[in-house]
């Protein structure tokens, strides 16, 4: 492991969470064949994991948003730069994030696909930071609540360093 | 009020763009959906010649059944801003100033593709069931406004969606409106509407001074968000002397209108911020009401690093 990173979630306790959000979500959407939409690109490692504890029939779909790049674009506004292949008007759809934790972008994206008038619209997330929440969002399924902390792996990364983690790891100095 | 109409090419992607249009403006869209919904009860207690839906055809070609959703959407038109997705707006609304009248338009192959996949279909099929689409809307047209559908001239904008994504369609017919109201101000004989300069910007607050740089930096993030603020909207009143002046106030820097939470942001350092946090503990109490939340300068950090920011804004 790397130098400034500090375990907060086993590679085992990611698989027996997931296992059991897979469970819960088999159960909730029996039969209701729900569109999965995986928030590219870190959760994409959470969204196939997840579907191969998801027994009742569903579609899997990919969206991307702009981020906030600060200076950079200072006049931008967020933008989905990957839009979804599916018709999700009236099909039950699950948000699966990595993290939710402002909550900013996961707003804007809500506010946007309930235009699509779909039948339901819940959110699932691995992680959940209440503590830096901004703007209030729905979080209907969540694996492990986190305090503020830097985290890294399972999909999450530090300029695109360590998706690649099995584990999730707290990043205490990034960049140095 | 305001009328956007949307006439799109089958699988042109027109339904996204018009549903991202409303949602930009905060107008209500009438579609199929919302006039299967609404207009039986329009009939009957809208209308001015009430009728027992159950009555009237549901040929959409019959006489009764045109009258009423034409007098529904006119009568929606005085109350509240307007997306018309199809229902010949282009046509109801031909010469109503404040309109404006939009095409969505795609090639037929990029509309093949969408059709195959969304509805799993082989190209023939796709094929088929766009012609079969577009005679239906063709002849609706003709029959109810005697226009001809492919006709460029009812149109002040057409959109093609073979390389302008749903959002950027939407960002363009908006500005459209926009540049198309402001037209009206100078040159139409409607009154002057007020307030052009804060339609005219995204953001809010326009020229809003900031007492700090990462206020500053903060505000460009809720804008990029779209999501509503504004700065320091209200002083809360926190100590009074026995005269009842007020001596110690508290103004927080930003207000979310959508979220109805108050946000302080403070760069100071962790030990110099008792004051403020007795503040806070203060107004929390005389205002039991007021949701707000503090977002230390440790918090404003750890969001300028989910943004690979540098920390320059200490």
């Amino acid at each position: 492991m790397g130098e400034g990173l500090r375990v907060v979630l086993t590679e085992e306790e990611i698989k027996r969470k997931v296992r059991e959000l897979g469970e819960t979500l088999s159960r909730d959407y029996q039969g209701d064949d729900p569109v999965l939409i995986s928030v590219l690109r870190g959760s994409v490692y959470f969204a196939v994991d997840l579907s191969r504890h998801i027994s009742t029939p569903f579609t899997l779909d990919f969206i991307s948003i702009s981020r906030y790049g600060g200076n950079a674009n200072p006049f931008g506004i967020v933008r989905i730069t990957k839009d979804l292949d599916v018709n999700i008007a009236s099909r039950h759809v699950l948000v699966v994030e990595d993290i939710v934790d402002t909550g900013l972008s996961l707003n804007y994206l809500l506010r946007n696909l309930k235009t699509r008038d779909p039948a339901s619209l819940k959110v699932c997330t691995l992680l959940n930071v209440e503590e830096r929440r901004i703007v209030d969002v729905p979080v209907d399924y969540k694996g492990f609540d986190l305090p503020d902390i830097f985290v890294v792996g399972y999909g999450l990364d530090y300029n695109e360093e360590y998706r690649n983690l099995t584990h999730i790891a707290e990043l205490k100095r990034p960049g140095r | 009020m305001g009328v956007i109409t949307i006439s799109r090419e089958f699988a042109s992607g027109g339904d996204a763009v018009a549903g991202l249009v409303a949602q930009k403006l905060g107008f209500t869209l009438v579609s199929k959906k919302t006039v299967t919904e609404n207009l039986p009860v329009f009939m009957q207690e809208g209308s001015s010649a009430p009728v027992n839906p159950k009555k009237v055809s549901k040929n959409p070609y019959s006489k009764e059944y045109i009258n009423a959703l034409h007098e529904y959407i006119y009568d929606l038109a005085i109350r509240e801003d307007l997306v018309i997705l199809g229902r010949g707006g282009q046509v109801l609304f031909k010469d109503f100033p404040p309109s404006l009248h939009v095409k969505i338009a795609a090639s037929k192959a990029q509309r093949i593709q969408r059709v195959m996949r969304h509805y799993n279909l082989g190209e023939e099929a796709a094929q088929k069931l766009i012609m079969e689409q577009e005679r239906t809307k063709k002849r609706y047209l003709k029959r109810v406004f005697g226009v001809d559908w492919a006709s460029l001239h009812l149109y002040d904008l057409i959109v093609n969606t073979d390389r302008v994504s749903h959002e950027d369609a939407a960002d363009i017919i908006v500005k459209a409106y926009r540049i198309h109201g402001e037209y009206r101000e100078v040159a139409g004989p409607r009154e002057a509407l007020p307030g052009a300069a804060e339609r005219e910007d995204e953001g809010q607050e326009a020229g809003a001074s900031f007492m700090h740089a990462s206020e500053e930096e903060f505000a460009r993030m809720l804008d990029f968000y779209r999501i509503k603020w504004e700065y320091e909207p209200r002083v809360f009143p926190l100590e009074w002397d026995s005269d009842g002046n007020v001596t110690e106030a508290f103004a927080p820097d930003f207000y979310l209108p959508e979220q109805d939470v108050y946000l302080e942001l403070t760069t100071q350092r962790q030990k110099l911020v008792w004051k403020k946090n007795k503040k806070i503990r203060r107004l929390k109490k005389l205002y039991p009401d007021v949701n707000i939340k503090i977002m230390y300068s440790k918090d404003i950090k750890s969001l300028l690093r989910k943004f690979g920011m540098e920390e320059d804004l200490s």
